[in-house]
Parts: C-alpha cells; structure tokens; sequence
C-alpha cells in the first residue's frame, strides 16, 4: 500500500475519500492481525504455549474478514494506483460489523490475562529498559518509541482517514518489555475502534480513479505507520515505465539498534523476549 | 486466578476450537484468490499477462503459440485477470491442491490455433485463384 502511494505522489494523483476509507480500515486490520500474532508470539517467548495458540486462534477470525473482503488472507494486496481494486459492500460491512465487537471482546478478555498476570509481569517488567532519551538518540519508532513516552506516530499526520476519524496514540512511559506488550495490546483495542469509526462514517462513491501514462520524472516520499513502527518509502520517476529508484525503509531497520543498548547485562533466559519485543522482520529489514 | 475462572469455565464447555478438518471442509469466500486457470480457446497469446506478472509466473511465444505458467511462482494478485483483453484468464475461489514437484502448465491457444489455420486457407486460396 505504502509503495503505491509513493507511486501515487509522483503525478500526484487525488483519491476519491471512499478509497482513504477503505485503506484505513484493511491498513487497521492488517494491524489488529499484526499484534494479534505478536500478543502469540510474546506468549510463547517465555512459554506461554496456550495463550500463544488462543491468540493465534482470535487472529484467524479477523484474516477471515481481511480474506472476505480483498481474497487473500495475510496481506490484502488490493491497492492499484487510483484506487482500490476491491469494494467492502453492504453484506461485508453488516459481517465485519457483527463481528469486530465479539473479537474486540475476545481479545479484551484474554489481554486481561496477560497484563495482569503475575508470571508475565515476572518475566517483562524492567527487562530490557530503553529510555526516552536513547530511544530518540537510536532512532526508534512505532510501538517501541512509544513505549518510551514518547508521542510520536507517522498517524497523527493525518494521512488517509486517520484526519477524520478520532485517533489518539497509545503513549506508555517505562519503557521495558512490558510497556511494550501494554502499548501493542491497547493499539489493538483501539484498532477494532478505529475499524468500527471508519465503516461507520464510509463515505459512498469510486473507489478508484483513472491514471492515465507512466510514473512522470518526478520524486516523493511517502511515510505511513505500520503494526512495527514508521514505513518509509522514497520513489523517483524517470517519465518510463519503470520507477529510477525506490528506497525502502522498513520499521525494523530502525528499531535494531535498540537492541544494542537492552541486551548488554540482561539474562540469558530474557534474551528471547528483549528481541522479540521489538517485533523484528528480518526479512523485512534485509533490503 | 480468580479473574480467569470465566475462561476456564467457558472453555470446558465450549466444543472444537478448530475445525473437524477432513470432515469439515470450510467453503472458500466468494471471489477468495484461490488460482488462475487459463482459457485456450480464448486465449489470443497476445502476451499482456506476461509483460504484467510482478512475479514471472507466465511466459507467451506467440511465434510457437505456446503459453508456459509456473503454478508455484504464481502469487495469485489477479494482475493477468485484470489486464487479459479477452478474458481468457479466470480467477478460481478454491485453493490450488499441494504440489509433490514443480510442475510447468504449457498450453496452446486453441483460437490462435484457428485463426491461422483459417488465414492459411485463405491465402491457399488466394493463391489459387492468383494461378
């Protein structure tokens, strides 16, 4: 989506307000799905097996959704420059209407568990500690920043909806493992808001508008926030087909120096859940 | 503990979590990308759907008339759907079934096929007449 965007910038094309709509809201899904994994995977860091797999369990319903309405299950693939290529019609909205409220139950429910438990808070509490001041030095962004106390989200520029519809980060101030954990966990809860706020107030109309011709010479920048954090991409045109250059940063990139600074002195047992904490994509950031 | 007794008792008495698979088989969405399948006998091997395949699951050889598709290279984004000018590509909601190999689908226009042989005729018959 971010990369189409970009792309989008170079003419720079206007969106008709149905096709921002419907970005925010499978952007947000792809977020609820994102926590939702990274809740499981937290879970399973230190050995939580059957939380992992009841988180893991609530995400199926909300990728049935995202496989509903754009026909692929992880990655929604529908953005095409001008528009979208798939339509969230009424019977989808009334589906996904009926459904987020008991997901959002669900998950509300289990998170009860996880936040207050006391072997989580054993296991993440004052583990891994990254101050306001270093996180800002190393560059951090997303869920790690902000759970650093600092408010920063590239959501707040309002691009899209997000200038619509009521948004407010999620600004958690410890900075350890656990803070972390709380800020994924209530942006999830938030996202099922944000979801439900958005295919309320989605406006009708085209989804898409005609593009006519190549990328012109050109160059843009586009920056939205991912589940990880900040995502970052520069396009230049060259007036061809072919764009002269694409620079992508991913979130993980920018978060792994952090590392640096939480695994020296920690114990060996903790190591897992300080590197999953920034939720790294390895195969995202080797670009 | 007390705060997760709802769930333990709503757990003991709720049924499967998960699907009875063999027996129960979930219903693909409506338009779910399940596959591509390609139709010959509309297909004019104009080769649009290989020049747009971000992931070069398609080659077309006019010339051989032959049209080559890499199931397993396929990403299933409907590009080809979209971009074919005769409709000879069809998206299919079921998934494609696992794979033992790497199979390649070779497939040969069976309308290209007729086009020419007509236009062979034709020019035999010209010729003909020419005579």
């Amino acid at each position: 989506m971010t990369v189409v965007e970009a792309t989008e910038r170079l003419w720079p094309v206007e969106l008709t307000p149905r096709t921002k709509y419907l970005r925010t809201i499978w952007a947000e899904m792809s977020r609820c799905h994102s926590h939702l994994l990274w809740l499981g995977l937290l879970a399973d860091a230190f050995g939580f097996e059957s939380m992992f797999l009841q988180f893991w369990r609530i995400r199926e319903r909300i990728l049935d959704l995202i496989e509903m309405t754009c026909g692929h299950r992880v990655i929604p693939s529908v953005s095409v420059v001008g528009g979208v290529r798939r339509d969230i019609n009424p019977e989808h909205k009334k589906v996904i209407m009926d459904t987020l409220p008991s997901i959002r139950k669900e998950s509300e429910d289990l998170i009860k568990v996880v936040i207050n438990d006391y072997t989580v808070k054993a296991r993440t509490v004052g583990v891994g500690v990254l101050t306001k001041e270093l996180a800002i030095a190393l560059g951090c962004v997303g869920p790690v920043l902000r759970a650093s106390g600092v408010r920063e989200d590239v959501r707040l520029t309002k691009y899209h909806a997000y200038g619509d519809i009521n948004f407010e980060p999620i600004v958690e101030n410890a900075g350890d493992c656990y803070a972390r954990a709380l800020v994924r966990a209530k942006e999830l809860l938030q996202s099922f808001d944000l979801q439900m706020e958005a295919l309320n107030k989605l406006p009708e109309g085209e989804i898409s508008v005609k593009v006519r011709g190549n990328p012109p010479a050109n160059e843009a920048v586009m920056r939205t926030e991912a589940p990880r954090g900040e995502l970052f991409y520069y396009a230049k045109g060259n007036g061809t087909r072919n764009l002269e250059r694409l620079k992508i940063r991913t979130p993980t990139y920018a978060n792994l120096p952090s590392l640096l600074v939480m695994l020296p002195g920690c114990e060996l047992a903790d190591v897992p859940v300080i590197v999953l904490s920034i939720d790294p994509c390895i195969c995202c950031m080797e670009r | 503990m007390p705060f997760m007794l709802p769930t333990i008792i709503k757990n003991l008495f709720t049924g499967y979590a998960t699907r009875l698979y063999p027996v129960q088989v979930r219903e693909p969405f409506e338009k779910a990308r399940g596959h591509v399948v390609f139709l010959d006998d509309k297909c004019t091997m104009c080769g649009a759907c290989a020049l747009r395949c971000p992931s070069v699951a398609i080659t077309t050889d006019k010339e051989k008339n032959e049209l080559a598709f890499y199931p397993l290279r396929c990403i299933v984004c409907e590009v080809c759907v979209h971009v074919c000018p005769s409709d000879a590509i069809e998206l299919i909601f079921k998934w494609r079934p696992s794979l033992y190999d790497k199979p390649v689908e070779l497939h040969q226009s069976t309308r290209l096929a007729h086009l020419r042989e007509s236009t062979e005729e034709a020019k035999k018959e010209e010729t003909k007449k020419s005579d």
